[in-house]
């Protein structure tokens, strides 16, 4: 998530720095501006106080990604409260939730693709559809890039458990990018 | 092994995990089956998408004012400025 600045760390350079990570992450888990943005001053506040703690950017990138993470499914729990929802609803079963007919090749370069506007909103919108638990884990493990055991850590789950909603997480995402991709919208 | 008994093991077959028997016996259902092909590059090119999402984009318009005025008393009384 975080790669360290090259200047010391200050409260205004880990503003400049750190909160549209945040928010993006928080954005991407939670699924809305007002949520993440709450959880992003949550978050920030945070980190101002402690900054003092911190003795060096790895450290607190490593910090900042479980604060993040912990911020965001607090704030879930509390709007749970107030509205039931679908979180812990999504169960392990596969069937019927992945298609498993007939696929068609994507457009896509095999190089690292550079995304369109229009293509990173696509994939926004995909990744909201995610049930809450799935989106949770896809979100750091591909978008993030974190390794499983610190997600398992960070969501207090089982590395099996983690790789098994990453793979369905996974599943769901192809499917729902497949109408997109397959054929003129490639990077 | 079937198509979907292969679905399971997408994952970790990506993720370069398993073992070689079961490495092999997928390889060798890929030889044969062109649409679970199709579906292990698509699902490369799903993790390639995700990871090409930027990390730290703009924060949208008045975002960052709000943050701003809610972080900044603190910035202050951190930075040891007076009146923070």
């Amino acid at each position: 998530m975080v790669e360290p600045p090259p200047e010391k760390l200050t409260p205004e350079l880990v503003f400049r720095e750190y909160a549209p990570r945040i928010y993006n992450l928080a954005r991407r888990m939670l699924g809305n501006d007002a949520d993440a943005e709450d959880v992003t001053q949550d978050v920030l506040l945070q980190v101002v106080r402690k900054l003092d703690t911190f003795r060096g950017e790895s450290q607190i990138a490593t910090w900042l990604h479980r604060v993040t993470v912990n911020a965001a499914l607090a704030h879930r729990a509390k709007r749970a409260n107030r509205q039931k929802h679908e979180a812990g609803e999504a169960g392990d079963d596969l069937d019927g939730a992945v298609s498993t007919g007939p696929v068609n090749r994507w457009a896509v370069s095999p190089d690292e693709p550079v995304l369109a506007a229009e293509q990173q909103e696509i994939i926004e919108k995909a990744i909201n559809t995610l049930p809450e638990p799935f989106r949770d884990v896809y979100v750091l493990a591909d978008v993030e890039g974190l390794p499983n055991a610190d997600i398992a850590d960070m969501l207090g789950l089982s590395v099996p458990a983690v790789k098994s909603r990453l793979h369905r997480a996974r599943l769901r995402m192809r499917d729902a990018l497949a109408p997109h991709f397959e054929g003129g919208l490639a990077p | 092994m079937t198509c979907e008994e292969l679905l399971d093991l997408i994952h970790d077959y990506v993720g370069e995990e398993l073992v070689i028997e079961h490495r092999e016996t997928v390889e060798i259902h890929l030889a044969g089956c062109q649409n679970c092909t199709i579906r292990i590059e698509t699902y490369r090119h799903t993790i390639r998408l995700a990871r090409a999402l930027p990390k730290c984009g703009k924060l949208p318009t008045g975002v960052e004012a709000r943050l701003r005025k809610a972080v900044e008393p603190h910035l202050k009384a951190q930075a040891g400025e007076p009146g923070a």
